[in-house]
C-alpha cells in the first residue's frame, strides 16, 4: 500500500516529520518499506518564463530561448518543440542533479551558450513519459521552486501490510493509524455535492442478488451524459505520486475513491446493459467469459459474476468484462459500489491467476459499512470532473443486515499475557483511539470492556486480538522485558541427534567439506547414474507444481547432487576434493501418507592426497584413502564389527573396485570407484571414489560403548615375515586367520607390504606381516616371541597355504 | 726426566691448541695418554727409578698427566662448541617457506549456524525436536491456524505433494507435532530445512530455519521479549541494538517482528539496511489460543511463545555473505572459508 505525506494530511492533523512519521507506523505494526521524497534535491528547479524563443543558428532543431528567472535572464538551449514565447517553465538550474545522477552544467551547444535546462516531467520525476517539456499554468511566482509552487512536494510511503490489516488499505485506513498515534481524529473528506436529475434511478435500472452468500450487498448509482476526456491536474498528480498512471476522469475517480477509501467500485457503460437490470449470481459451470484484459476466461459454478439481462458482464469482485467496460464514447454510467464474499472471490481469483487492486481488498474483507460512503464519494467526483446529470436515488440491496461484532477484553487477561500493568481506563483509552466504541461492562465478576467492532476490522474476533491491539498501541518497546519462570524441563536424549553430529565431525576432522544439495532433483538423475530399470531408488515422491523439471523429485540418493557439485568444482579448477553431504532421502512407503525420511552419508574423493605445495608428493588419492577415513567413522562410533564383502553391486560403481560395508550382519553402504561410465555421463576425468552409507541402519546397530583397555608396562618385540599366497587370498581373509589364532601375547598385526610382479611366481603374490608381541606382565625373551610367531606362520601356512618366501 | 715431563706438557699444551677438530685433538690425547701414549711409557718407566727419586718424578708425571687432561678437556670443550657452532651456521632452511598441510574439513556455514543457537538455545534450558520435511497440510497449516483459502496462504508460496501433503514451508509443524506428544511445561528448539515456491537472487527454492517455543503457565510477551533479546545478545553482541515491533503470523498473537541494528553499518542506514539501520532477523509471537485448541492444551491455563528465524539469514549477517547462492552452489572456494 502507497500513501503520501501530503494525502494522510487530508484526513489528519499531525506534526511529524516524514522519518518520524515512518518510524511510528512500522512500530504501530504498519512496516514501512521504503519512503521516497518526490522533489528532494530539486530545489534548483525553479519556475521561469521564455522572454522569446528563436531557432537556432546552427542547428535545425533547437531552439535558443531568452528564459527569466525573476532576476536575471539567460540564455538556454531547448530540443522540444512544444513551447512558445511568455510561456512559464521549469528551469533547471546550472548545478542542479536531475533523477537518474543526471547533473545539468553551463554548456556549448553547437556555438550557442546554455544555461540550464528546460524540464519535462519526465525529466522529474513526475511521470513515465511525457511529449516535450513541462508548461506551467500561469499566475507561478518566477524564481519560484517548481515542486513549492505545484504543491508537488511530497513523500512517498510504501507500507508492507500483513495481510490481516485489509483496513490500512486505503489512505484514510492508514490515516486512521496516523491519528491514533498522535492522539487525535480523523476526519473523512467532506462536502460532496451532488445534483440529482428529476428521473429516478428505480425507473431506469434495477439490481437483483441471486446469491445472497456470494453478494452481501449491492449498491449502484446511474449518471448519465458525462464527457470522458483527460483527468484534471490535481487528480492526475495525486495518482501519480502513489505510482498509478492516468486512464481518463471516470476511471481515474473510481481508482482515486479505491485508494482514498479503500473501497473497490466499478463503472459499467450503461448502454452497453443489455435489458438495463443487474443480477448477481453464480457463473454457469464452464461458461466462457471475456474479461476486460481481453482474456477469454473459463469460470466454475463457484464464481460470482454480474450480469446483465443476457449474461456475464464482470467477475463480481475481480475485474469486469470487455462488453461493459468504460470507452471514450461513453456517455451513461451505472456505478457499482458492492460488497462480496472473500472466500469465493480468493477462489477465483486464485484459480485465475487475476490478482487485481479489487480482488486484493475483497478477499481480504472489505468494509460493508463504506460501500454508500465510497459510492456518494464517487459520483459526487465523476461529477465535478466529467459533468453529467445522476439519476435521482440509490439502488441498495442488502438482503441480510450484518451486525457488528462484540468482543470482550479484560485487563486481568491483557496484562498477564503482555506482562504490563494497565487499567481498564487505559485500556479504553487505547481501544477508542482506533475507533473502537466500548463499554463498560461486569463479566464473570470481572471489569471488562465491552467491544464494538467496525466493519472494517474482521481481524478482530477474539480477546487476544483486542490484546494484541493493546500491545500494538502501548508499543511493543514499552513492555518490559522479564526472563521466564517455568518449571525445568527434562532433556530429550535423541541417539540420532548424537551420531548426526559425530558423523560430521568425524568427516571434518577427516579433511571434508560439507555440501548442501536442494533435496529436488530431475527425474532422469537415475539414468545418469546407471540405476536398472527395476530399481526403488526411480521411484520418487513427486512436487506437483515445481519450479522446473530439474526440482521435480524428492531425491532417493544423495548421490547425483554430489557428482553434480563435483563437475562444477572441477569447471572452476578446484581439482583436489573431498566432500560429503549428510542428509535425508524421501522413500516411498506404500500406504503411507508422508514418505519415509532416512538420513543418508554420502562421501566423495577425488585429485591429489595432499594440498599443492613445495615439496608435497603428487599422489592421487585411491580406494583405500576413502576407506580409511570409513573405518575412522566406525573407530569413531566405536563399532567394533566393521567388514567389508567384495561383491559391490552398484551400477554406478566400478564392479572390480567396490565393496559393501557390513557392521556385523547389518548391511550399511557400498563404497568404491565411480564407474568409468558414469564418470564419463558427468564430464568427470579424473577418477572418484564415493562411498554411500545408510545413518538410520548405523542407529539401528548396537552402539559400543568407549571401554579401556590395560596398557603394558613391558617392553614389546616383533617379527616380519614375508608369506607367498595364491592371488585370490584377500587380506580379509588373512586378517580373519590371525584373529583366530590364540596367541595371548600377540599384540597387534600389520599388513606392511603387498607385492607381485618379478620374483613371485605367476599366480601367487607376496604379503608381508609384522607381528607385534608383548606381555602384561614380563619381559618376552627371544626364545617365547619365535615360539609364538612361528605358531602364527603356521596357521596361516594351514589355513591359507600361506609359502614361506 | 722431569724437565722431559715439563717439555712435554708444553709440546702437548701446543699441539692440543692447534688440534683442528675433535678427532685430532683425541689423536693427541692417545698420542700422550693411550696405552701407548707418551706419558703412559714414562709412568710404565717408573720402576726403573731409583727410590729417591720416584715420588718426585711420580709427583710431577700425575700433575703433567693431570694437566694435560684437564688441557684436553678444556679444549673438547672448545672444539665442541666450534663444531656445533659451525654445524648450526651450516644447518640453515627457510622457515618462511609454508608448512605441510592435511586439507582441512569445514562443516556447512548453515550447520555452524545451526549448532551455534543451538548451543546458545540448549544454555537457556531448551532441547531439540526434529520433524519431517515432506509434511502434511494439517500440521503446516491447519493446526496452525492457516485454514485453505485464506489469504495467509500467500504468505507462503508452497510447494505441493497432493492435496494433503506439502513440502513444509515452515519449521512450525514441528510445534503442533511437539505439543501432541508431550504436555507442557515445553521448551523446544527446531531446526529443519524448508520449502518455498520462490527462486530468485534473494530466495531459494530450499532453505532452513529454527522453530523456537516455550508454553508454560504465567509466560507473558515481556518473557518472549526476554528469551529473544538475550538470544541476540549471545549470537550478535551485548551492544546491538533490539527492536520488536508489530506484525502478524497466523499463529501467534500479538505476533511480533523481531529487528537487530543494522551489523553492517552499526545502524546509520544502508544499502544492505535499506537505509533503515533495522535488519530484521525473526518473527515471533505469544501463541494463538486457535494453535492451543488444535493441539487440546487449555489456553486458559497455559500461554506460550514462538519464533522462528532463517538461518542462512543468519549466516550471511554473521559472516558477511551477500549472495543466499552461494549456499547450495557447493563451491569449495566458498565452504573452505567457514
Amino acid at each position: 500500500m502507497i500513501v503520501t505525506y501530503n494525502w494522510l494530511k487530508e484526513f489528519v492533523d499531525f506534526d511529524l516529520s516524514a522519518d518520524q512519521l515512518s518510524h511510528q507506523l512500522t512500530m504501530a505494526g504498519l512496516e514501512v518499506d521504503f519512503m521516497e521524497m518526490l522533489g528532494a534535491g530539486l530545489d534548483s528547479v525553479i519556475v521561469a518564463q521564455l522572454d522569446s524563443v528563436e531557432p537556432h543558428p546552427d542547428a535545425d532543431r533547437l531552439t535558443l530561448c531568452q528564459v527569466n528567472t525573476g532576476m536575471e535572464v539567460i540564455p538556454v538551449v531547448c530540443g522540444a518543440t512544444n513551447h512558445k514565447s511568455g510561456d512559464l517553465i521549469a528551469l533547471a538550474q546550472v548545478g542542479t542533479v536531475l533523477p537518474g545522477n543526471f547533473k545539468i552544467k553551463k554548456s556549448k551547444i553547437r556555438g550557442a551558450v546554455s544555461q540550464g535546462m528546460l524540464c519535462s516531467e519526465t525529466e522529474l520525476g513526475l511521470a513515465e513519459e511525457s511529449a516535450g517539456i513541462m508548461i506551467l499554468p500561469h499566475g507561478l511566482e518566477l524564481g519560484s521552486a517548481v515542486f513549492d509552487a505545484l504543491g508537488l512536494k511530497d513523500v512517498r510511503f510504501e507500507i508492507g501490510l500483513t495481510p490481516n490489516r485489509a483496513d490500512c488499505l486505503s489512505v484514510a485506513g492508514v490515516a486512521r493509524e496516523v491519528a491514533a498515534i498522535v492522539g487525535k481524529k480523523m476526519q473523512l473528506p467532506s462536502g460532496d455535492t451532488i445534483t440529482e436529475a428529476s428521473t429516478t434511478i428505480d425507473s431506469e435500472t434495477s439490481v437483483t442478488i441471486d446469491d445472497a452468500d456470494g453478494c452481501l450487498r449491492y449498491m449502484a448509482r446511474l449518471i448519465k451524459g458525462v464527457t470522458i476526456a483527460p483527468s484534471p491536474d490535481w487528480l492526475v498528480q495525486r495518482l501519480e505520486s502513489i505510482g498509478m498512471r492516468s486512464i481518463n476522469n471516470v476511471v481515474d475517480v473510481t481508482n482515486y475513491v479505491l485508494m482514498e477509501l479503500g473501497h473497490p467500485l466499478h463503472a459499467f457503460d450503461y448502454q452497453q446493459l443489455r435489458g438495463k437490470k443487474i443480477v448477481v449470481k453464480r457463473a454457469t459451470e464452464g461458461e466462457e467469459f471475456v474479461t476486460l484484459d481481453e482474456q477469454t476466461r473459463q469460470l466454475q459454478a463457484g464464481d460470482i459474476v454480474i450480469c446483465d439481462a443476457e449474461g456475464s458482464i464482470a467477475l463480481a469482485g475481480i475485474m469486469g468484462g470487455g462488453n461493459s467496460e468504460i470507452q471514450d464514447t461513453t456517455v451513461d454510467i451505472l456505478l457499482e459500489s458492492a460488497y462480496f464474499d472473500p472466500i469465493s472471490i480468493r477462489r477465483t481469483s486464485k484459480r485465475l491467476g487475476i490478482h487485481s487492486e479489487a480482488s486484493h481488498r475483497f478477499e481480504r474483507g472489505a468494509d460493508i459499512d463504506i460501500v454508500p460512503v465510497a459510492l456518494e464519494r464517487a459520483i459526487s467526483l465523476i461529477q465535478q470532473v466529467a459533468g453529467g446529470s445522476v439519476a435521482k436515488g440509490v439502488i441498495d440491496t442488502y438482503p441480510k443486515q450484518l451486525v457488528k461484532r462484540q468482543v470482550s477484553i479484560t485487563p486481568a487477561r491483557t496484562n498477564a499475557l503482555l506482562g504490563l500493568d494497565l487499567s481498564l481506563e487505559r485500556i479504553e483509552e487505547m481501544l477508542n483511539s482506533i475507533e473502537l466504541v466500548t463499554q463498560q461492562v461486569v463479566l464473570d465478576g470481572q471489569f471488562a470492556l465491552m467491544t464494538t467492532i467496525p466493519m472494517s476490522r474482521h481481524d478482530l474476533e477474539r480477546e487476544v486480538d483486542l490484546i494484541e491491539e493493546i500491545a500494538r498501541l502501548n508499543g511493543y518497546d514499552n513492555i518490559p522485558v522479564t526472563m521466564p519462570v517455568s518449571r525445568v524441563v527434562r532433556r530429550l536424549k535423541d541417539d540420532s541427534q548424537t551420531i548426526t553430529h559425530a558423523l560430521r565431525n568425524t568427516m571434518v576432522a577427516e579433511g571434508f567439506n560439507e555440501i548442501i544439495n536442494y533435496s529436488f532433483v530431475s527425474p532422469l538423475v537415475w539414468d545418469k547414474i546407471g540405476l536398472t530399470d527395476d530399481d526403488p531408488r526411480r521411484v520418487n515422491i513427486k512436487v506437483l507444481n515445481p519450479l522446473t523439471e530439474e526440482q521435480s523429485v524428492m531425491r532417493t540418493s544423495l548421490l547425483p547432487a554430489m557428482l553434480e557439485t563435483i563437475t562444477g568444482n572441477l569447471s572452476y579448477r578446484s581439482q583436489n576434493l573431498s566432500l560429503f553431504e549428510l542428509r535425508p532421502i524421501f522413500t516411498v512407503v506404500e500406504g503411507a501418507i508422508q514418505p519415509t525420511e532416512s538420513l543418508r552419508l554420502c562421501a566423495a574423493i577425488t585429485g591429489r592426497k595432499e594440498r599443492d605445495g613445495w615439496s608435497q608428493s603428487d599422489d592421487t588419492v585411491d580406494f583405500y584413502d576413502l576407506k580409511g577415513t570409513i573405518e575412522s567413522v566406525f573407530q569413531l562410533l566405536h563399532l567394533s564389527e566393521f567388514r567389508v564383502e567384495t561383491n559391490g553391486e552398484q551400477p554406478y560403481l566400478h564392479p572390480g573396485k567396490s565393496c559393501r560395508l557390513y557392521c556385523g550382519k547389518l548391511f550399511l553402504g557400498e563404497m568404491g570407484e565411480l564407474h568409468p561410465q558414469i564418470q564419463e555421463n558427468y564430464d568427470i576425468d579424473q577418477p572418484v571414489y564415493v562411498v554411500d552409507l545408510d545413518v538410520a541402519a548405523l542407529l539401528r546397530t548396537k552402539k559400543g560403548e568407549k571401554s579401556f583397555e590395560p596398557i603394558s608396562r613391558f617392553p614389546d618385540g616383533y617379527r616380519d615375515s614375508a608369506l607367498l599366497f595364491d592371488d585370490n587370498v584377500n587380506a580379509q581373509q588373512l586378517f580373519d586367520v590371525l584373529s583366530k589364532v590364540k596367541v595371548k601375547n600377540l599384540d597387534d598385526v600389520t599388513l606392511f607390504d603387498m607385492y607381485s610382479g618379478e620374483g613371485v611366481s605367476e599366480g601367487k603374490k607376496s604379503l608381508a606381516i609384522r607381528a607385534r608381541y608383548r606381555s602384561m606382565d614380563k619381559t618376552l625373551t627371544d626364545d617365547e616371541i619365535n615360539a609364538m610367531h612361528a605358531k602364527i606362520v603356521k596357521s596361516l601356512q594351514k589355513n591359507l597355504g600361506a609359502v614361506i618366501r | 726426566m722431569k724437565e722431559k715431563l715439563e717439555s712435554m706438557l708444553v709440546t702437548a699444551n701446543e699441539a692440543m691448541a692447534t688440534a683442528v677438530d675433535e678427532a685430532a685433538l683425541q689423536e693427541i690425547r692417545v698420542s700422550y695418554l693411550g696405552k701407548k701414549g707418551q706419558l703412559t711409557s714414562i709412568m710404565k718407566g717408573m720402576g726403573r727409578l731409583t727410590a729417591e727419586e720416584r715420588p718426585i718424578v711420580g709427583e710431577v708425571a700425575n700433575r703433567v698427566k693431570d694437566q694435560v687432561s684437564k688441557i684436553f678437556d678444556r679444549q673438547l670443550k672448545v672444539l665442541k662448541s666450534q663444531a656445533m657452532k659451525s654445524r648450526l651456521d651450516h644447518e640453515k632452511i627457510d622457515v618462511t617457506l609454508p608448512g605441510r598441510r592435511h586439507n582441512i574439513g569445514t562443516k556447512h556455514p548453515v550447520t555452524l549456524v545451526t549448532e551455534e543457537l543451538i548451543d546458545i538455545f540448549s544454555s537457556l534450558g531448551f532441547c531439540v525436536a526434529e520433524g519431517p520435511e515432506v509434511e502434511q497440510d494439517f500440521y503446516n497449516f491447519e493446526a496452525l491456524n492457516i485454514p485453505k483459502d485464506h489469504p495467509a496462504r500467500d504468505m507462503q508460496d508452497t510447494f505441493y505433494i497432493d492435496d494433503d501433503v506439502v513440502l513444509r514451508t515452515h519449521t512450525s509443524p514441528v510445534q503442533i507435532r511437539s505439543m501432541l506428544k508431550l504436555a507442557p511445561p515445553l521448551r523446544i528448539i527446531a531446526p529443519g530445512t524448508v520449502y518455498r515456491r520462490d527462486s530468485d537472487v534473494t530466495h531459494s527454492p530450499m532453505f532452513h530455519q529454527i522453530e523456537g517455543f516455550m508454553v508454560d503457565q504465567n509466560i507473558t510477551f515481556g518473557d518472549l521479549k526476554g528469551i529473544l533479546t538475550t538470544f541476540i545478545h549471545e549470537c550478535f553482541g551485548k551492544k546491538v541494538g533490539v527492536r520488536f515491533r508489530p506484525s502478524f503470523f497466523p499463529f501467534t498473537e500479538p505476533s511480533a517482528e523481531v529487528d537487530i541494528q543494522c551489523v553492517i553499518c552499526g545502524g546509520k542506514g544502508c544499502r544492505v539496511c535499506k537505509n533503515s539501520g533495522w535488519l530484521e532477523i525473526l518473527g515471533s509471537g505469544m501463541i494463538d489460543p486457535e494453535v492451543f485448541k488444535s493441539v487440546e492444551y487449555d489456553s486458559e491455563r497455559y500461554t506460550g511463545f514462538a519464533f522462528g528465524m532463517g538461518l542462512e539469514r543468519i549466516a550471511m549477517l554473521k559472516y558477511g555473505v551477500n549472495d543466499l547462492r552461494l549456499f547450495f552452489e557447493n563451491d569449495v572456494r566458498f565452504l573452505r572459508q567457514f
